[in-house]
């Protein structure tokens, strides 16, 4: 247990309602104790200096991809490439440098739950659009939101919804608004996912500008009955009675608090009610309160990128000017996670998952690449105790057990080295 | 299933990994345990494929002479130059399937047709959970393999799961399989070596993920070392390919990798009676005939160079290979040129102790749809209690709640 009570509720307030403390950020959050800490951390500013830093990439519409065997073929796929690392890496720098963390870090949350995968895009422009929709309503109003998403090209495609049309629906992204997005299995019938799919048909998608058009001729207007409600559809309305629904309040604060808080301890009670008029922000902020509790269920593994983000805004690390860039891709692909690449339509997995020995033996390799190239300054020249508390502050870590202190004092080691296996101690990897 | 037993279900694949974390440290011994306690040839060996996404059983088993067929697939369906003919019931396997048609004649293919369960589920992740724990429509946390291991004395070789994450269906209530990572393991050495296996010792403090993190310290260091040495063996060679299609296995795929795996620990004489692998990218609801096709020819080839690698050992008569997906799809085509979500479809059971060149199950009618999808003919209980009782010589009530029947036949010996 940590001795000062705060170290390990403030550790948990920086890191998961942001991605981890910038150097010097942990300990003036102490100094100013949890309640003020909580209500600077929840609350996001107008402006973000860090933000400023972050370079805009310019996603082109590339159009269609010509002919295989051509040399056309091999310079667009070589374009393809730099874009996708470029938008990659773009939204990671965010990540590193914004100085408040709390709107990328729920943007990450809701990417991770409108789960759409540059794979089959395949282009970067459509998923950077998704992406600045993701951002703007991270913080707002899901029904807005879902207004938004249910139209968004990268959805369209990633879901096939792009050319479902009244004569033969497709119904991909009806389920998934459901199931995932929206509802939750069980809380719909088959009949509505048929109904919703007709609902949502007519829409076509061009995926290289990153827009859609509606095409009423290919649309079933026709009078029909989605979750007992008789009407005429579209994506409009469908939302609408979707985002009403009392099991809509309760399925996504179940996911928030699942995905920021645990994922084994049950959602307390009066966290749905903060959202009920489906604003974000507030049930955020509530499920934030219970940081406070003693619970070791409590306790989080930080998935691959938000351990790398956390990494570099320590090492003031940005990942697109970064040594060896492409191999900061590699090293996320390898554990299993990397922005814009879920693994399927239910997102990323969690907890657990990120511990075996494949993702441990990677995470020694990739700590070490970073700090190579990393500013370990907090604690350069520093010795024993003094170093262990600066170490300790530097990264956000409430407190080393015996275990760890005793690995970080063995002899012969140097700075670079006692920070990597700080960085892969359990005491970092997981969140207290 | 509502959204609190999903939940657990997502919950399920962490604690399996958990499990899994626990029983990395002994299969460090692997190479070891080949060499000093291999398993005596002529113990049965399971291998579970399992294809995510929902694979398209109508382009699998194709009726390609039934103009239903034609006429609800325009554009998706095959025709007689697209499949290889089986010369029964006018059903024929899509032409990329030659290994599986090899096999077919060989009598060591057998086909379960309507292989589903009661009331279906359209959901990738229900109908998964349902087959990966054997408890359709009621949750259960185990897998159906993890709790055939809760009857074995735990022995964490037994099953094993190729990929950095253990599948649900190796989690059991006391005993868990194993996984074992594509590729080698690359630890560092010396002075950073002792400190990083360091970490591995758990300390009171520790949060019970905090524990479950040092532990994976432990396993990789204590494993990597070992375990190395099996694995750069050579797999073993192909011996009994026909040579129209003995050249390029395409050995590129990441089935055929974990296969490659599991054929050289097989050779190696691990004590291992379960393997379970993997393929994904069955979820074909556009432009599907390119894709699923490609797919369902890498799982012929794949698992038909397998058997071959296989026959090259003493273990050849051991060895049985199910392969199943979580769902087939709907008999009518999208206006995608692909398939959405449907309900019963066939399962593959193949090795030389099969009673194979036949179909078990009836082919589901394409004149009496069921809503729109095919009825279901064959529980997949009974194909796992086939695999339970005449494979691993377990009761299936033991293993399957309120479950005692199997497919009689499938199986040579039984």
């Amino acid at each position: 247990m940590a001795s000062n009570p705060d170290r390990l509720v403030i550790s948990r307030l920086i890191n998961r309602f942001g991605f981890g403390p910038k150097p010097g950020q942990y300990a003036s959050l102490l100094a100013m104790g949890v309640s003020a800490a909580q209500s600077l951390l929840l609350t996001p500013p107008t402006t973000d200096i860090g933000l400023t830093k972050v370079v805009e990439p310019d996603f082109p519409d590339r159009g269609a991809f010509p002919p295989s065997g051509t040399p056309e073929r091999v310079a667009f796929e070589t374009n393809q490439r730099s874009d996708r690392i470029n938008l990659e890496l773009w939204w990671l720098d965010r990540m590193v440098l914004a100085d408040h963390g709390l709107r990328e870090r729920i943007t990450w949350f809701w990417h991770g739950h409108w789960a759409t995968s540059l794979g089959k895009l395949a282009y970067a422009r459509p998923m950077k659009i998704q992406n600045e929709t993701l951002r703007k309503n991270a913080l707002g109003n899901f029904k807005e939101m879902a207004q938004a998403m249910v139209i968004d090209p990268a959805l369209m495609y990633w879901l096939d919804a792009g050319a479902n049309i009244k004569t033969a629906p497709n119904e991909n992204l009806a389920r998934e608004l459901m199931e995932l997005f929206t509802l939750g299995v069980g809380h719909y019938s088959e009949d509505d996912v048929k109904s919703v799919a007709r609902g949502l048909t007519g829409y076509t998608v061009d995926r290289t500008a990153g827009t859609f058009t509606f095409e009423p001729k290919r649309h079933d207007a026709t009078t029909f009955i989605i979750l007992g409600n008789t009407g005429s559809w579209d994506a409009s309305s469908i939302i609408n009675t979707l985002v009403a629904r009392p099991d809509n309040q309760k399925f996504i604060t179940d996911r928030l608090w699942f995905r920021l808080m645990s994922t084994s301890l049950p959602t307390p009670s009066d966290i749905a009610s903060t959202f009920v008029n489906r604003e974000i922000l507030p049930a955020v902020q509530k499920i934030a309160t219970y940081v406070t509790s003693t619970d070791p269920l409590l306790s989080q593994v930080r998935s691959p990128v938000e351990w790398f983000v956390a990494a570099c805004r320590a090492l003031k690390i940005t990942p697109s000017t970064a040594q060896n860039r492409a191999q900061i891709i590699n090293y996320l692909d390898k554990l299993g996670q990397y922005p814009f690449n879920p693994p399927n339509v239910g997102g990323w997995p969690y907890d657990e998952a990120w511990l075996n020995i494949a993702s441990t033996q990677y995470r020694i390799g990739f700590a070490a690449f970073l700090v190579a190239q990393g500013d370990t300054s907090p604690i350069n020249g520093l010795k024993g105790l003094t170093m262990e508390n600066a170490l300790t502050d530097w990264l956000g870590i409430p407190e080393f057990s015996t275990r760890t202190k005793a690995v970080i004092r063995g002899s012969g080691l140097t700075t670079a080295q006692i920070v990597s296996l700080a960085l892969c101690s359990p005491e970092y990897v997981v969140n207290g | 299933m509502d959204t609190f037993s999903r939940r657990k279900f997502l919950q399920l694949t962490g604690m399996s990994a958990a499990g899994a974390a626990a029983t990395q440290l002994s299969l460090a011994s692997i190479a070891e345990a080949a060499q000093t306690r291999p398993m005596p040839t002529g113990t049965p060996i399971l291998v579970v494929v399992t294809l995510y996404g929902g694979n398209d059983g109508l382009n699998t088993l194709v009726p390609y002479k039934d103009p239903i067929y034609s006429a609800s697939r325009p554009g998706i369906s095959l025709t007689a130059k697209d499949v290889i003919p089986l010369g029964v019931d006018d059903l024929a396997l899509n032409a990329t399937m030659v290994g599986f048609k090899t096999l077919w004649d060989r009598g060591q293919l057998a086909i379960i047709r309507g292989v589903g369960y009661p009331t279906p589920d359209y959901s990738h992740f229900s109908s998964m959970a349902f087959w990966q724990t054997a408890s359709p429509h009621t949750f259960l946390n185990s897998g159906w393999i993890g709790r055939w291991l809760d009857t074995q004395p735990a022995d964490p070789f037994k099953a094993i799961g190729l990929g950095s994450i253990l599948p649900p269906l190796l989690a059991g209530v006391k005993n868990s399989g194993s996984v074992l990572p594509l590729g080698g393991l690359v630890v560092p050495k010396g002075l950073m070596g002792q400190e990083f296996k360091a970490l591995g010792k758990s300390s009171s403090s520790d949060s019970p993920l905090q524990a479950a993190a040092a532990a994976s310290f432990g396993d990789l260091m204590s494993l990597s070392k070992k375990i190395e040495p099996v694995l750069s063996k050579p797999a073993p060679v192909p011996d009994d390919l026909p040579s129209a299609i003995g050249g390029n296995f395409g050995s590129d795929t990441s089935l055929s990798q974990q296969l490659d795996i599991v054929a050289k620990l097989i050779a190696a004489g691990a004590p291992t009676k379960v393997w379970a692998v993997s393929l994904g990218g069955f979820d074909t609801h556009a432009d599907e005939v390119k894709a699923q096709s490609a797919l369902i020819g890498t799982v012929s080839t794949a698992i038909t160079k397998f058997l071959s690698q296989v026959h090259a050992t003493d273990r050849a008569n051991d060895v049985t290979v199910m392969v199943h997906s979580e769902f087939g799809r709907r008999v009518k085509a999208n206006g995608t040129s692909g398939t959405d979500h449907g309900t019963s479809g066939p399962v593959f059971v193949l090795g030389q102790g099969v009673n194979g060149g036949q179909f078990f199950g009836d082919e589901p009618s394409l004149s009496k749809l069921v809503n729109g999808d095919l009825a279901v003919t064959t529980d997949f209980r009974n194909i796992y209690g086939s695999m339970i009782e005449d494979v691993l010589g377990a009761p299936t009530g033991k293993v399957i709640p309120n479950w005692n029947t199997k497919i009689d036949g499938l199986m040579l010996k039984a």
